[in-house]
């Protein structure tokens, strides 16, 4: 009944064309990029502006009916999946770009705006958003605040969450508020630092102020190949420990780089157990004193190309940002995790994932930002031959190794749904529970997005797995109590 | 209470009757509301250890009482710091109280402010909760980051009770140069610097002079100071710019706020002395009274009174922001019973 009152309420407010309503164009909105989770929502409703969001936010409310906002739907953990008796607000309307500042170098936009066009529109005052997710074409910047979003130039450039100033949200009773202020002091708690990264559960975004940056000066990059991801692994610690913060340093080995030779003209050796891609940007001198240094210390390289332009530069970077997708010419399915472990521990994680990957019968192939130990491994399958369960063990399986290398569960792609049921390996029930104390202030209800993050008992069952000491626990080097 | 773990840290807060203040060394003792009277102390300088340093790995655990001065000590024989220099650093401040203030100082231009260093924390809930978030790594996006939350909550929700930080290098060399001028110059000036894609790492006017640092390589620092307008200060000269835009947290009555750049004019009109971080838009503002803090409220939605005269009663915030009604909503899931720094917040909560 509740449904049927709110659909006749949000068509009245929004307009007919503003509620959908029929299935077969439902289930368009039933998953986001983690495909496997699907579910199929009752009403979508496309708002045009903040005020309609926050119309429709109070009327879920008012009919204590669940909603989830949704940008363009390439979440990779299934945070923008929907509940049977929910909602969708979609953001797809609001994609203006308000304004771009250059004085003070930002930019006020709607949530449904992609991360590339705020770039598009700041380029001509040579300024540019710095956190580039691979998705960046389509990815919306409220998605982006929601998942705090990092992308390969987060090395030297931080994540969402240091490039957003503010942002204007409907809180899940519909109040509009505004997070955070016109420069990065806030007086009291830092709110929108709590918000950036809650994966569309505190709030729906209607408006986001970013900083804008000056496009880098000089940018230098290289490709350098190794005989094994262990030796390429000790290169990043070594230029890291030589003190110098790259722009990036992504690393793919052999598996992944033999799919994206297949898919795009990159000019990867075949041959290689891994390639490292380092880049360097800032001032011209700067970058060729570092520059000089990184070649130096990636002795151990068998082979080391240097970019010659930006032509060559580029042809890495379709190479790297292709593989997601190439990986697909090698295998018919594949599951992208997506973990962190200390950095020192890369090679010692790849080898175990290597391991875990044979005793499983099945192949992974990694693509990853290597400077920050944020592991994508591609666990390969195939679903016709009934492989999808020991992928989707083994994908879970890499996940809960990161944390217990002294990582995370996520170093981007957020819980979401995908791994709420392993989110007691990384925190104990007093953790989780701390945690939906900000949950309960910002939505007493639970009406935001519920069923993402937290481990429930209907997703996980009775008993998810037990919570694990952090190894510096067991070390004794701090303790829980 | 000087609790010397953080079992006993827990104790004291979950077997201690009626309401609590945290305090740090005291450096910022004069920020924001003052708490209310007694209120039992639990002071953090017993929790003051390294916990786990792994250089190549370039973050930092320890407890919250730990002064920021004797941790940059620990991480310099590594060719490692924490980029984050508030100007009450040299007094004794702890990293707590740093992250429970979200102080920071000229470095925030390119480093940000305790919200963007601590990768995790872990605290104490006026109910004995021990509760953790974040990590031992930089890149973490699992559950709600608390670090940040803590970020100026100035000891009312919880009691900080460990740090993770990000550390970054130390650079090769460094490099200041003035450039006289005065507020409106200041913001043009700093605009031309960035569009030259200079990249310093702190841009702050202070005194009528707009300092521009680079750190790095030895030749770049010195190209880029030669192509920069004004005049590179030598060691003691440059030593004695940055003492004076700390001393600005010195004077009498003194607030922090954040506004856009280009309303430095505007700050500086109201202001004795000013230290701004101009292309940032956060400033440290000594003013000549209680009315021109009123002002500057009336105006700016983000101020934070840090310093005032002996017996002043200027409330401790203006006017609520918008998000003043989630805070109070945050304070009242975290500390129900409002043991914690009951008056940090007056007339807020
Ligand atoms: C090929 C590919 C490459 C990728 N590469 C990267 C990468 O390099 N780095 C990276 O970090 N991620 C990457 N991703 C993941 C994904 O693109 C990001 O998480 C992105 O931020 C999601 O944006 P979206 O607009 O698609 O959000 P959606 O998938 O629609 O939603 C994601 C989450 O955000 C919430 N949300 C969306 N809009 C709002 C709003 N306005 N207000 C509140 N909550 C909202 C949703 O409820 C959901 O929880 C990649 C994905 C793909 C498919």
């Amino acid at each position: 009944m509740a449904l049927t009152d709110l659909r006749d309420k949000l068509v009245a407010d929004l307009g007919r064309d503003g509620v959908i309503d029929d299935p077969a164009h439902l289930r368009t909105y039933e998953c986001d990029a983690l495909t496997g989770y699907r579910v199929v929502p009752a009403l979508v409703v496309l708002p045009r502006d903040a005020g309609e969001v926050a119309t429709a936010v109070r009327a879920c409310a008012e009919h204590g009916v669940p909603f989830v906002a949704r940008g363009a739907g390439t979440g990779l953990s299934g945070g923008a999946l929907p509940t049977a008796d929910g909602v969708v607000i979609s953001l797809q309307r609001l994609r203006r770009i308000i304004e771009v500042d250059p004085v003070n170098r930002r930019a006020v936009v709607q949530p449904g705006v992609t991360n590339l066009d705020i770039s598009k529109a700041a380029a001509a005052y040579g300024l540019y958003y710095a956190p580039d997710p691979s998705s960046q074409q389509v990815c919306t910047i409220g998605g982006n605040v929601a998942e705090n979003s990092g992308g390969a130039h987060c090395l030297k450039y931080g994540f969402t969450a240091n490039h957003v100033l503010a942002v204007d949200v409907v809180l899940p009773d519909g109040t509009p508020t505004r997070l955070g202020g016109d420069a990065p002091h806030q007086a009291g708690f830092d709110l929108l630092g709590a918000f950036v990264g809650s994966e569309g559960t505190l709030g729906v975004v209607t408006a986001v102020v970013v900083r804008l940056l000056h496009t880098p000066a000089t940018v230098r990059t290289l490709a350098a190949d190794f005989d094994s991801t262990e030796t390429a692994g000790a290169a990043v610690t070594a230029v890291i420990a030589a003190g110098i913060v790259p722009a990036a340093i992504e690393m793919m080995d052999n598996l992944a780089i033999q799919a994206v030779n297949e898919a795009v003209d990159a000019g990867f050796d075949p041959d290689t157990a891994a390639v490292l891609i380092i880049e360097l940007d800032g001032p011209a001198d700067e970058v060729e004193e570092r520059f000089a240094e990184v070649t130096a210390v990636c002795t151990a390289a068998t082979r080391v190309t240097i970019a010659r332009d930006a032509e060559q530069r580029a042809r890495f970077w379709r190479g790297r940002k292709a593989a997601f997708a190439a990986v697909g010419r090698l295998s018919p399915n594949y599951f992208v995790q997506d973990g962190v472990v200390p950095r020192t521990r890369l090679g010692e994680a790849l080898a175990r994932i290597a391991a875990m990957a044979d005793e499983a019968g099945l192949r992974v192939a990694n693509v990853f930002h290597a400077g920050d130990g944020n592991l994508h491994p591609l666990v390969l399958y195939s679903e016709a031959a009934g492989e999808h369960e020991r992928a989707e063990a083994l994908s879970s399986a890499i996940a809960e190794l990161c944390v217990e290398l002294g990582g995370s569960l996520s170093g981007e792609h957020g819980i979401g749904t995908d791994k709420a049921c392993s989110m007691p390996r990384m925190f104990s029930t007093d953790d989780l529970e701390t945690m939906k104390r900000l949950r309960a202030a910002f939505d007493p209800a639970g009406l935001c997005n519920p069923g993402k993050i937290f481990p429930t008992p209907r997703l996980c069952g009775e008993r998810p797995g037990p919570y694990r000491p952090h190894p510096l626990e067991s070390a004794g080097v701090i303790e829980r109590l | 209470m000087k609790p010397a773990t953080l079992a006993e840290l827990r104790d004291a807060v979950r077997d201690t009757d009626g309401p609590l203040v945290v305090r740090g060394a005291g450096t910022a003792a004069g920020w924001a509301g003052t708490p209310l009277p007694g209120a039992t102390e639990i002071e953090t300088t017993g929790l003051d250890r390294l916990l786990a340093y792994n250089p190549d790995d370039m973050t930092v655990a320890v407890e919250a009482g730990m002064p920021l001065t004797r941790l940059q000590a620990e991480l310099a024989p590594h060719g490692q710091r924490i980029a984050l220099d508030a100007a009450r650093t040299p007094a004794g401040a702890t990293v707590g109280g740093l992250v429970a203030t979200a102080d920071s100082g000229p470095l925030r231009h390119s480093h940000g402010g305790p919200r963007d260093l601590v990768i995790g924390v872990t605290v104490v809930l006026a109910d004995g909760t021990v509760a953790r978030s974040g990590g031992h790594v930089i890149k973490n996006v699992a559950g709600y980051d608390l670090g940040k939350l803590f970020c100026g909550s100035f000891g009312t929700l919880g009691v900080i009770a460990e740090v993770v930080l990000r550390v970054h290098p130390l650079p090769p060399a460094t490099r200041t140069v003035a450039l006289p001028c005065d507020a409106v110059e200041a913001v043009d000036a700093a605009g031309r610097l960035l569009a030259a894609r200079l990249e310093p790492v702190a841009l702050e006017w202070c005194d009528g002079s707009l300092l521009a640092r680079y750190e790095g390589g030895p030749s770049s620092v010195e190209r880029r100071a030669a192509v920069t307008p004004g005049t590179p200060l030598d060691g003691a000269a440059e030593a004695k710019a940055w003492q004076r835009v700390g001393d600005v947290s010195e004077e009498q009555t003194v607030v922090r706020c954040g506004t856009r750049p280009d309303q430095l004019p505007y700050v500086a009109k109201h202001a004795t002395r000013v230290a701004s971080s101009v292309a940032v838009g956060v400033h440290t503002v000594a003013v000549a009274g209680d009315a021109e803090v009123e002002r500057l409220r009336a105006e700016f939605e983000h101020v934070t009174l840090c310093r005032r005269p002996p017996g002043s009663d200027l409330p401790a915030w203006g006017r609520p922001h918008t998000a003043v009604p989630l805070m109070r909503a945050v304070k009242q899931r975290f500390d129900p019973a409002g043991r914690l720094g009951a008056g940090r917040f007056a007339p807020w909560f």
